[in-house]
């Protein structure tokens, strides 16, 4: 306990705004800090990722995003890696052209991982 | 033929009937409570609404109303010294009361807080850490809430367990009204459940009211890819700067760091399956019934009970207020590239809040995609709410 007072009596009005106030700026230093962290933690990460002859950081920090050969990239759509398991390219075309449609989400701004077909399985 | 009159009589003494009128006294609020049971029953299966915890918790109030049923009986004074009978055992209690101990003890919580923390991604949270500013804000309605309940009346431990409901997050509201005001768990419990599965509700008008259509028509940028190293070294990093400052948070904050880094290090995937299927189940049916039990007709049907229901959405509303207004600010300072209404989705509820900007969002420009976006404000108030209740439980633990 940070104080000495009886809490199971009532508390004057200013002490409580006092203490809300201190509250709501605990909270938001202490985020603060942890946000600043990140950010160093992100850099000398990165850093260190690069010396250590990985990918250049900008190519890494693009999320990624597919295409398959023959389908036009629209303008800004970034370069991503996909992994087509059973999958012709033109049959991983036409889902993604299907998901981005149902979705509403146009296609530079979906990410695809890998499209595998299933088994049929009865 | 004596022998059956006794038999009879004794049947008649011992049940849940007699139970209602005994020492005179008709315990209406029991049936009242039961009542409210049934209809929490019909919204959580028939309408779907949070079935999951609104089921257990249901029956949970069912059965802790049913008149000399006696699960929630206390005779050694576990919890509640008022009722101690003497050379009664511990488990003598009622069986809801033993497991209420997972309740009272914060174990409960902070389990669920180690599922939630396998199921969270903290991606989004990295890869814009000014998020994590959002969810601080939203945590507005906490303190506001705070001062309001101060002067209606409520002692500063209640109106600390009543603040919490606006961080939106059931178990921290358990874990610090258990610690707080465990005699106001039941109210405070179902209002914050309520109130997070009311969300697409409660939302919308306000982000409607604090934002022009242009601002929500914002579309942010893409986020960057974090790394594996980043998501392992997060979780650490966390706990220890906030434990450090604020000790109070570390059973809550310890669990959900655990669990993330149970997901995110990659080499103990049994732990995280069991921490986010299995033991999150158990824990859910368990930490339901018994707050669900804590709901007793006697102690709950009282005015009490709907001050804090009713201060409970106004903390709600003035968390997302707070999430709103930095978005707003963060829109200004950035010249109009962050979306204000991913600020909304500071209050905690996971994804729920996260997806309520995304439809709102879409519903002014249909390419809009801000669901990524508003999972970094989401995930940091989780964090957000539980150093709140670090902060009362050491003000007022």
């Amino acid at each position: 306990m940070l104080f000495t007072s009886d809490y199971s009596i009532k508390m004057p009005i200013g002490e409580a705004l006092l203490r809300s106030v201190l509250g709501i700026v605990t909270v938001i230093s202490i985020l603060a800090v942890i946000a600043l962290l990140i950010l160093l933690v992100s850099k000398v990460i990165r850093v260190i990722e690069a010396k250590a002859g990985n990918k250049p950081v900008e190519a890494e920090t693009a999320a990624p995003s597919a295409t398959p050969a023959g389908v036009p990239m629209p303008a800004g759509m970034n370069q991503g890696e996909l992994e087509l398991v059973d999958t012709d390219e033109k049959t991983a075309a036409v889902i993604m052209a299907i998901v981005s449609d149902k979705s509403g989400i146009p296609l530079n701004r979906l990410s695809f991982k890998s499209i595998k077909l299933m088994e049929d399985k009865k | 033929m004596e022998m059956i009159k006794d038999v009879l009589i004794g049947l008649w003494e011992s049940s849940g009937f007699y139970a209602l009128f005994a020492d005179g006294t008709f315990l209406w609020q029991n049936l009242v409570m039961i009542l409210v049971s049934f209809v929490l029953l019909y919204f959580a299966i028939a309408k779907k609404c949070e079935p999951l915890l609104l089921v257990p918790i249901a029956f949970g109030i069912l059965l802790a109303n049913l008149p000399g049923a006696g699960l929630m009986d206390d005779p050694t004074g576990l919890m509640d010294t008022s009722n101690i009978v003497d050379g009664a055992h511990w488990y003598d209690s009622g069986v809801l009361r033993l497991i209420y101990a997972g309740v009272k003890s914060s174990i409960f919580p902070c389990l669920i807080f180690l599922g939630i923390g396998c199921m969270t991604d903290f991606g989004p949270l990295l890869s814009n850490p000014v998020s994590l500013l959002l969810g601080a804000a939203a945590q507005l309605g906490i303190y506001v809430a705070f001062v309001v309940a101060i002067l209606v009346g409520f002692d500063p431990k209640e109106a600390a367990s009543i603040a919490i409901i606006g961080g939106a997050d059931g178990p921290t509201a358990i874990f610090l009204t258990g610690k707080l005001a465990g005699h106001l768990l039941g109210p405070i419990a179902v209002a914050a459940y309520s109130y997070m599965a009311l969300i697409p509700f409660i939302q919308p008008p306000i982000m409607k009211l604090l934002t022009t259509e242009k601002e929500r028509k914002v579309e942010m940028k893409q986020l960057r890819k974090v790394s594996k190293v980043e998501k392992i070294i997060f979780p650490v990093v966390v706990l220890v700067i906030c434990a450090f400052i604020l000790p109070d948070v570390a059973p809550l904050l310890g669990f959900l760091m655990l669990g993330n880094l149970f997901k995110e290090c990659g080499v103990v995937d049994r732990l995280s399956d069991t921490a986010q299927n299995a033991l999150m189940n158990i824990v859910t049916i368990m930490l339901g019934l018994t707050v669900g039990a804590t709901t007793n007709g006697q102690t709950f049907l009282e005015v009490k009970t709907l001050l804090i229901v009713a201060l409970g959405l106004f903390a709600f509303a003035f968390s997302t207020t707070g999430g709103l207004l930095l978005g707003k600010l963060l829109y200004l300072i950035t010249g109009g590239k962050v979306n204000p209404l991913i600020g909304a989705a500071g209050v905690s509820a996971v994804p729920m809040a996260a997806r309520v900007a995304q439809n709102e969002g879409r519903k002014y420009n249909p390419a809009n995609f801000l669901l990524m976006h508003a999972m970094g404000p989401n995930v940091a108030g989780v964090i957000g709410s539980a150093v709140a209740a670090g902060f009362l439980l050491a003000m007022f633990g």
